[in-house]
């Protein structure tokens, strides 16, 4: 039984492995091959994010047991991930417009000048990593 | 799968446990029973906290300048304070640990009939870090600046930056007890919901589950889906606090707002929250006391998993003037009036619980019943609130205020006297003198309502929230205003008066009260099979097995009017 579920999970993982080698080689060979516009989107989007969420699948399902738990378990899951939704498209409104009928909300690019001691903090944070 | 606790995995341990010593019986005990009790007496000793704050400021408020008794003079940065950690205390400290997790864990494995909890080592970890939530919230009170006063709902910048709200301790203590409690609350609802779902005693269907059980596992589940950007939202604040970063400084592209989203999305669900658990003491103890069936039990369940959904769509009607998108308000207008149907379904399906029973007006049903009454008001007056129109007017005046107490006290205050009034005997395993719990009641009842009552008049005139001194307003310094602060002023204390005959009557029937017996009010619920106080392990004659619906009272098929759960019967009676 141990020894069965180990081989189960050492293949998942190896899965794993193989499918982030992939998500890092698509974005690389539309670098190396200058794609642009439309190919290169066809390229990326189904390489890095669609086996990211196959990822995400396999490890929510075998790693975190949500096959093997009843019913509600992934159901909870899944609400959550609605919820965030939710919360997403609520607060966008709010607080990623930059302007609507009557205002606007510029953004201003913290200069050597104009930045507080707080701006440059991050920045220097930026550049050590 | 094999360590998921069935009903009575530990059964062997019971010979075990009559060597302990108090501090592994009492303080680093893993039985369901004892953490409820912690639970339960944090709870009492922070609402005993958080009632002295009320004292002092609405002594302020009435009498303003002068010394309050038991305190001094009130300086403003400590009103301040004193408002905030009274709201803070009251909901996080107060409603939560007693109603869900007090309650929560008393109750569940009693009235589902298995030994403890599924996790009980977690179980006593939650009471841990809650504790110890509580002690850096006190101790928050005591470091230089002061305790934290920038409102419970601690919008940046004022909550943000030191230099806006000169407590520079105060507020990241004061953060950092909140996820705590939050960190604390997380593994209780864990606990909750598995063991619910999976301790179940044999025979007992979902729909055989009581309906308080039923009600913390929602409330758990929406505390557990609702609090994630709270917390995120907790970290960033506290990054802006003590690091430097600018999540919420608007003078460098941050936006205040968001913090405004990320509290009330955790905010408004966790009114619901404390809620739902309070709607399930009630529903059981008016059951019980109008020895009638709960009407609409399937009923109730659909209506509180529909509010659980909708509770997530209302959040932003606390932000009408906050300068959110004002087509937002359309939306959240229509959601936050939707959200009234399934409270309303479910308050009157409690009515016509009552209709046709033989009613015994216990204290405990007296309580439920001014629940009922006082909570409607709440909710009612909510509904001009909800509106973003009326709203404009409204927000941020006494009506908001005596609004959500009224809502607020019949949940945390009302509820809690209610379960202790009803469970008091299986607790303890003796009975609460009547006389003095009806003179609790009225006493309690009638100085709420004119605590509150002359709030809603102060607040359509206008009298806005978090003002120190009303005397330094001429539009709000008025006699007729003032005699109306000093009428609520003394309707409080009158109120904190009458909680003296509670704690005497709880702390003298432990020892003097009449002795229960397992079944005091002849209720049908699996808690009531098991001895008063049940010993650890819950069921020394054997685990109870379930036959029917936890609500038959005055069955056609049976001469006593009540029938446990676990009788066995030549028929099963659909409850589905």
């Amino acid at each position: 039984m141990a020894g069965n579920s180990l081989k189960k999970y050492n293949r998942i993982y190896v899965a794993l492995l193989i499918l982030f080698i992939v998500s890092v080689l698509g974005p690389e060979i539309a670098d190396i091959f200058g794609m642009e516009g439309l190919s290169r989107m066809a390229l990326i989007l189904p390489t890095a994010f669609g086996i990211a969420i196959v990822k995400a699948y396999m490890v929510a399902a075998h790693f975190m047991h949500l096959k093997t738990e009843k019913i509600y378990a992934p159901y909870i899951l899944l609400v959550s991930l609605a919820l965030m939704v939710v919360f997403f498209f609520g607060v966008k409104i709010d607080i990623m417009a930059s302007e609507g009928h009557n205002w606007e909300k510029p953004y201003k690019e913290p200069t050597e000048s104009s930045a507080s001691h707080h701006g440059d903090h991050s920045e220097s944070h930026d550049d050590d990593h | 799968m094999a360590e998921v606790a069935t009903a009575d995995v530990s059964h062997d341990d019971h010979h075990h446990e009559h060597e302990q010593t108090f501090w592994s019986k009492y303080v680093f005990s893993t039985d369901h029973k004892i953490i409820g009790f912690q639970y339960l007496f944090t709870g009492i000793a922070m609402a005993i906290i958080g009632g002295y704050f009320a004292y002092v400021f609405r002594m302020q408020l009435a009498f303003p300048g002068s010394s309050v008794p038991f305190f001094g003079i009130v300086s403003p940065s400590a009103y301040n304070s004193l408002v905030t950690n009274h709201g803070t205390i009251m909901i996080f400290w107060v409603a939560m640990p007693v109603l869900i997790a007090a309650m929560g864990n008393f109750l569940i494995p009693l009235m589902i009939g298995c030994d403890d909890m599924v996790f009980p080592r977690v179980n006593r970890l939650s009471y841990q870090i809650f504790l110890l939530s509580a002690i850096v919230l006190i101790a928050s009170f005591f470091v230089p600046g002061g305790g934290f006063g920038g409102a419970w709902t601690a919008y940046p910048p004022l909550s943000a930056l030191a230099k806006y709200n000169a407590t520079p301790f105060g507020a990241p203590m004061w953060l950092i007890a909140v996820a705590l409690e939050i960190v604390a609350f997380l593994l209780g609802g864990i606990n909750f919901i598995t063991t619910a779902m999976n301790a179940r005693a044999k025979g007992m269907r979902m729909y055989d589950i009581p309906i308080v059980v039923w009600m913390i596992v929602i409330a758990s589940m929406l505390f557990m889906a609702s609090v994630g950007p709270l917390v995120a939202g907790a970290v960033m604040l506290l990054f802006d606090q003590t690091l430097g970063t600018t999540f919420f400084d608007a003078s460098a592209g941050g936006d205040p707002v968001l913090w405004q989203h990320l509290f009330w999305f955790f905010g408004h669900p966790e009114v619901y929250v404390v809620l739902l658990p309070a709607m399930g003491i009630v529903a059981e103890v008016m059951c019980t006391f109008a020895r009638k069936k709960l009407f609409g039990y399937k009923l109730i369940l659909y209506a509180t998993v529909g509010l659980g959904i909708l509770s997530f769509f209302v959040w932003a009607h606390h932000q009408f003037i906050s300068g959110v998108d004002p087509r937002a308000a359309y939306l959240f207008t229509t959601t936050t009036l939707l959200i009234s149907i399934p409270v309303a379904i479910m308050l009157f399906a409690y009515i016509a619980t009552l209709y046709g029973g033989s009613i015994q007006f216990t204290t405990a049903m007296l309580f439920a019943l001014s629940f009922l009454a006082e909570f409607l008001i709440g909710g009612v007056t909510g509904i001009w609130l909800g509106s973003s129109g009326t709203d404009i007017y409204l927000h941020d005046t006494y009506f908001v205020l005596a609004h959500f107490h009224y809502t607020f006290f019949p949940i945390a205050i009302i509820g809690t006297f209610t379960a202790i009034y009803y469970w008091y005997p299986k607790m303890f395993g003796r009975m609460m003198n009547e006389t003095w719990g009806k003179i609790h009641f009225w006493g309690t009842i009638i100085a709420f309502n004119g605590i509150f009552l002359p709030l809603f008049f102060l607040g359509a005139a206008g009298q806005h929230r978090r003002i120190y001194n009303y005397q330094n307003f001429p539009d709000l310094a008025g006699d007729n205003m003032q005699d109306l602060r000093v009428f609520a002023t003394i309707s409080l204390v009158i109120m904190l008066l009458f909680q003296i005959p509670f704690v005497i009557n709880f702390i003298v029937s432990l020892k003097r009260g009449k002795k229960a017996g397992k079944n005091p009010w002849k209720a049908n619920t699996l808690e009531w099979v098991a001895p008063s106080p049940p010993p650890h392990g819950n069921f020394p004659d054997g685990m109870p097995e379930v036959y029917r619906g936890p609500y038959e009272f005055a069955h056609p098929d049976r001469e006593d009017d009540y029938w446990p759960q676990n009788e066995p019967g030549n028929q099963k009676p659909a409850n589905k």
